[in-house]
């Protein structure tokens, strides 16, 4: 099979149209380098501006994207309804991210963007293929970008040793996924990995030998989603990085990895063969241990973030069940992943305006606060009380759906791992009722001895907090009427 | 005659090597040296498995593209390193712990 360049080069060309959001991201990166380099003296936030233009552009162009399909680049990139709602969740998410980069780091802060832009990329990249050469580029161009962006403000020791951690761990587990990547394709030949050749290898392939590769690749992916246990990155890091960015680190990156492993998941559990066995182990036991550790050792935090990054990887486990559950209809794990970033936005964009107000984020220094930012805590106890997963909110909705489906899938098939994943899942939503509910208890019920350092009392009108207001109503409104995103997404 | 089996053999030491030293030293950039080692590993997989893929030369272009990638994130590391070294005065990961439960 020899195809002529005249032909490869007409298939490009064709598919291009195809990539038009990311193309516009890719100018945008470039004319974000410029106007940082250049503009940035002369006209403040000229790159803020820029890079909220790019975001605009491409969400214009993915719009014109709906309700189409195809495939592009030789099979290497995927339009559907997956990638494309995932691309729409990432855009929407990544301004919200850009404007808290603005508010909080106004200054020396131009290179930020493009980092960010290039970050988006990758996820965008991630999302919408199932070749493991995109796959893997993507994976780096998010970690690549994340290690600068935790890296980039830092002032103090923690945020430095929170950027050398998260770059060694995740270029260990980078070196490992692609070892793993390299034995797949010895033993299939093909990088595609829902193409029939793929899994024939896979299929023809001797045990020990895939156990490793799968094991080796998983890790990979296992980083970016942060599960059990290549977990132990995300408390540091998401403790000793700035709010804002520990915002983007705990929401975006997960939508394009989740959206992988579904794709990934899907395709290696259709067949009845031994890798298909251990993947769908494999997902059942992470899932579980990913959710018991995550809501245990949340228990005995005292620092919010680090809270935030225990209950974080506790919803990672239960991304984990949604995939494992839903492996024919997309929107239930959209809903999940809307869900999980409007909740993760709104608690972060709390934390770090207290934070402001009060310089610290322990729990202690929440005591009594309630009084005097009664509006603030009413929001945010909202948002804990979606996280857990109690009605009227989208939380609920979500958990409720995941629950339902691996209900029927136990029904259908009386597996031992789906009634596991049943129990311990609702055991950890009854755990993680009471490190969330330490939020309302401090800032309410309990008086604080020392007097408040000196809450300062802005006149303007903080942007941030109306966005997180707005990302609040949001949850609630979702959470009454699940109807309106579910007829979105479907 | 050399085989596929030798380059096997040949990525599979230098990929434990790299482990080995990931897991046992107590600098930074030797962990590193360490991460480039077992990334070379998987590259030379990569190569020799592609001997047999005529059609797309996937694993030529798969090594092409990682060695790209590996440099870059080699790259960012040292800047992070060097920034740790200036707040710590020490690249031993061990005496570093400002972060913990």
């Amino acid at each position: 099979m020899n195809v002529s360049i005249s032909n490869i080069l007409d298939q490009i060309i064709a598919s291009i149209p195809l990539f038009k959001p990311e193309l516009s991201l890719i100018i945008g990166f470039i004319v974000c380098i410029f106007t940082a380099l250049f503009l940035e003296k002369r006209w403040k936030n000229s790159t803020f501006i820029a890079c909220m233009l790019t975001l605009g552009v491409a969400l214009y162009h993915l719009l014109a994207q709906l309700s189409t399909t195809g495939t592009g680049f030789s099979g290497m990139w995927l339009i559907d309804p997956w990638s494309i709602y995932a691309r729409l969740v990432v855009l929407a998410s990544t301004g919200i991210i850009a404007i808290f980069l603005q508010q909080r780091h106004p200054k020396n802060n131009g290179d930020i963007y493009a980092v960010l832009l290039a970050t988006t990329l990758g996820i965008h990249v991630l999302s919408a293929t199932s070749n493991w050469l995109m796959a893997f580029i993507g994976i780096e161009m998010v970690s690549i970008g994340s290690y600068v962006m935790v890296g980039y403000f830092s002032r103090n020791k923690a945020q430095s040793e929170a950027a050398m951690k998260y770059v060694l761990f995740g270029s260990v587990c980078a070196a490992v996924m692609l070892y793993g990547l390299s034995l797949v394709y010895g033993l299939t030949g093909n990088l595609d990995f829902t193409s029939a050749a793929h899994l024939k290898g896979l299929i023809d392939a001797p045990q020990a030998i895939i156990t490793l590769g799968l094991l080796f690749v998983f890790a990979g992916i296992g980083f970016k989603l942060s599960f059990v246990p290549f977990h132990v990155w995300s408390p540091d890091v998401y403790q000793g990085a700035p709010t804002a960015i520990t915002a983007f680190l705990s929401t975006i990156p997960k939508v394009g990895a989740i959206i992988l492993f579904a794709r990934l998941y899907q395709s290696w559990s259709s067949t009845a063969f031994y890798f298909s066995e251990l993947s769908s182990w494999f997902i059942i036991i992470v899932a579980l241990v990913t959710m018991l550790v995550g809501n245990l050792a949340a228990l005995r935090q005292q620092d919010v973030k680090r809270m935030m990054a225990y209950s974080s990887i506790g919803h990672t486990g239960l991304l984990l069940m949604a995939v494992f559950a839903y492996q024919d209809i997309f929107s239930y794990l959209l809903f999940y992943i809307v869900a999980y970033v409007l909740m993760n936005l709104a608690t972060f964009i709390f934390i770090d305006e207290i934070e402001q107000q009060t310089g610290s984020t322990s729990l202690s220094s929440y005591a009594g606060l309630g009084k005097k930012m009664p509006l603030l805590f009413t929001a945010f106890t909202l948002v804990a009380v979606s996280l857990i997963g109690i009605p009227p909110t989208i939380g609920f909705v979500a958990k409720l759906m995941v629950f339902t489906s691996t209900f029927s899938i136990f029904q259908s098939s009386g597996g031992t791992g789906s009634l596991l994943l049943l129990i311990v899942g609702a055991l950890t939503s009854v755990i993680s009722l009471f490190f969330y509910f330490k939020i309302p208890l401090y800032a309410f019920l309990r008086g604080n001895d020392n007097p408040i350092p000196s809450v300062v009392n802005r006149k303007q009108v903080s942007v941030m907090l109306f966005i997180a207001y707005l990302l609040t109503i949001l949850v609630i409104l979702f959470g009454i009427f699940p109807n309106w995103l579910m007829e979105m997404v479907s | 005659m050399i085989t596929l089996t030798h380059f096997l053999v040949v990525s599979a030491c230098i990929f434990c090597i790299g482990l080995y030293a990931v897991l046992a030293k107590r600098n930074a950039i030797m962990i590193l040296v360490g991460i480039e080692l077992m990334i070379n590993a998987a590259i030379l997989n990569f190569v020799a498995f592609g001997k047999y893929d005529k059609l797309n030369y996937g694993g030529q272009v798969f090594a092409l593209f990682a060695i790209v990638l590996a440099a870059a994130a080699v790259a960012v590391g040292l800047a992070l390193i060097l920034n740790v070294y200036r707040h710590f005065k020490t690249i031993n990961p061990e005496h570093i712990h400002e972060l913990k439960d």
